[in-house]
């Protein structure tokens, strides 16, 4: 091989629809894993704040154990250690499942962050005026968590999305996945890689954005009416 | 032998494998938080190129999954450099770029949370800014930058295991051979050995942190007007200077500005102050 590298994009063309399906894949598997880990981060976070000390202990335990393991460690457990307790997932349902698991946990310290920053006299008052708990939560304090914790959890959905790449690894047909195989089979791997790399930094920068946009004005509006 | 499946023997290798994590990482941490303090220093400095600079490579690596910047370095960067790169260097390296661009945003953002007045107090005492750095802002930026740069830490071991993708036998590397030579058999508790490995590291890390962070703040005396971590934090701890701020501000005044100070506090202490909130409210 010369001193320069021959970059050459035009070898890629034919493969260019398979890498669009892996990105599609990549969105799929991330938006799954959001759409179940962020209800599930609530349910942890009011365990973690619930006045039973073993609701409390569950899901603190939770949280420690997942934010301390690598994805990929929870992605094999699940692929590969699972399977000989009986229980046989396919690659794909054990990404979301491995993904989910793990924002889960990091959702949880979001929302739980969220509670801590809401004014104790916000508690006081709501009891004051006769609300029980559920009515408290729900008409009061949620509404208010929900705007604080917006910005923090628009980063947390980048990392789910940046995460989804290790799903690759167990074989979830995703755009490292099919950037990979490609490159194994063409040995483009600089020009694949590259492409990629922007399809992510592009996504990524998009998502910021959108969410900025979706929730700027759910972010900065006057608590209450 | 391996053969005999039993979980004791090859704890061994096991072990061999998170003493080769704990290398890796350690190198990477090294050079990460070198390349993060350059970079910290670039975006907060007065020249707008080096900020540009420092802003896009810190956006673009923060925008790339780890895996592939790891399989850029070790399947593409040999390609078009036709040289041959390791898996150690290779995992190394890639570690070291991602940890600069995380360490990169904490250390900007702990520069930035030392007040305009003292660069300019520093200055007009005719320090240069190196000496500024080193006497003035560091040493109250480090205390500010130890959360965050924890996180950093533990989130960088983590991905560290991905380096057993690209063939490099660190802990779970050293796992999934177990796994494979024991084919037969069921090897579930060679990955939970790995997790808890994992586990063990990254804890004792972030408690680690949890200490420190609490050992600085409690080096804060309050002086005419308490700041605000310092009231937090002994409050936390039920020491005697709460019960004197407590008294001074009145108790729900410290409380409503233990849960104000987000930045400062962490959610953890944050929590307690909202519990100790809900007991009173219970007990009156």
């Amino acid at each position: 091989m010369g001193a320069l590298y021959d970059f050459n994009l035009r070898v890629l063309l034919p493969y260019l629809p398979t890498l669009g399906w892996g990105a599609v894949k990549t969105l799929e598997i991330s938006a799954l894993a959001i759409l179940i880990s962020f209800p599930l981060g609530l349910i942890g976070a009011l365990m973690r704040l619930s006045e039973s000390r073993i609701a409390r202990a569950i899901g603190a335990g939770y949280v420690e154990a997942v934010r301390n393991v690598p994805l990929l460690v929870v992605l094999y457990v699940l692929f590969y250690a699972l399977p000989a307790s009986g229980v046989r997932l396919d690659a794909f349902t054990a990404g979301v499942l491995g993904l989910a698991i793990n924002s889960t946990a990091f959702t949880i310290e979001i929302i739980r962050a969220g509670f801590a920053a809401i004014p104790p006299g916000q508690y006081e008052a709501a009891r004051s005026l006769g609300l029980h708990r559920l009515q408290m939560l729900r008409l009061v304090i949620v509404p208010q968590v929900f705007r604080i914790v917006l910005p923090t959890l628009g980063n947390q959905i980048v990392s789910v999305v940046l995460g989804s790449a290790v799903a690759s690894i167990i074989g979830v047909s995703e755009l490292t996945y099919q950037t990979q195989s490609i490159g194994s089979s063409t040995f483009r791997y600089f020009e694949l890689f590259t492409i990629t790399a922007l399809f992510y930094i592009a996504c990524v920068q998009a998502i910021s954005l959108l969410w900025r946009l979706l929730t700027g004005r759910a972010a900065h509006a006057p608590l209450g009416t | 032998m391996l053969a005999s499946g039993h979980l004791a023997n090859y704890l061994l290798l096991l072990l061999k494998g998170l003493t080769i994590t704990l290398e890796l990482s350690l190198g990477s941490l090294v050079l990460g938080s070198l390349g993060g303090m350059v970079l910290g220093a670039m975006r907060s400095s007065g020249w707008r190129a080096l900020r540009a600079i420092a802003l896009v490579y810190i956006e673009a690596v923060r925008s790339i999954p780890f895996v592939i910047l790891l399989f850029f370095v070790f399947f593409a960067v040999p390609l078009a450099l036709d040289i041959d790169i390791p898996p150690y260097p290779a995992a190394i390296a890639a570690l070291s770029v991602h940890c600069s661009a995380y360490m990169g945003e904490v250390v900007r953002s702990g520069i930035e949370s030392i007040p305009k007045g003292q660069w300019e107090a520093a200055a007009s005492l005719g320090l240069p800014y190196y000496r500024i750095m080193r006497h003035i802002v560091l040493p109250q930026a480090l205390r500010v930058m130890i959360p965050p740069t924890i996180g950093v830490y533990v989130s960088t071991i983590k991905e560290s295991s991905l380096a057993s993708v690209i063939g490099f036998v660190e802990l779970l590397g050293q796992g999934m051979a177990i796994r494979e030579a024991n084919s037969l058999r069921n090897t579930a508790d060679v990955l939970v050995a790995v997790a808890f490995g994992y586990f063990v590291i990254c804890f004792s890390l972030s408690q680690l942190g949890r200490y420190l962070e609490h050992r600085t703040t409690h080096d804060l005396q309050p002086a005419v007007e308490p700041s605000r971590g310092a009231i937090v934090r002994p409050l936390v701890a039920g020491r005697p200077e709460t019960q004197a701020a407590a008294m001074r501000w009145g108790q729900t005044d410290v409380m409503r500005r233990a849960s104000e100070t987000r930045s400062c506090c962490t959610s953890q202490h944050a929590l307690v102050c909202l519990r100790t909130a809900h007991n009173r409210l219970g007990r009156s």
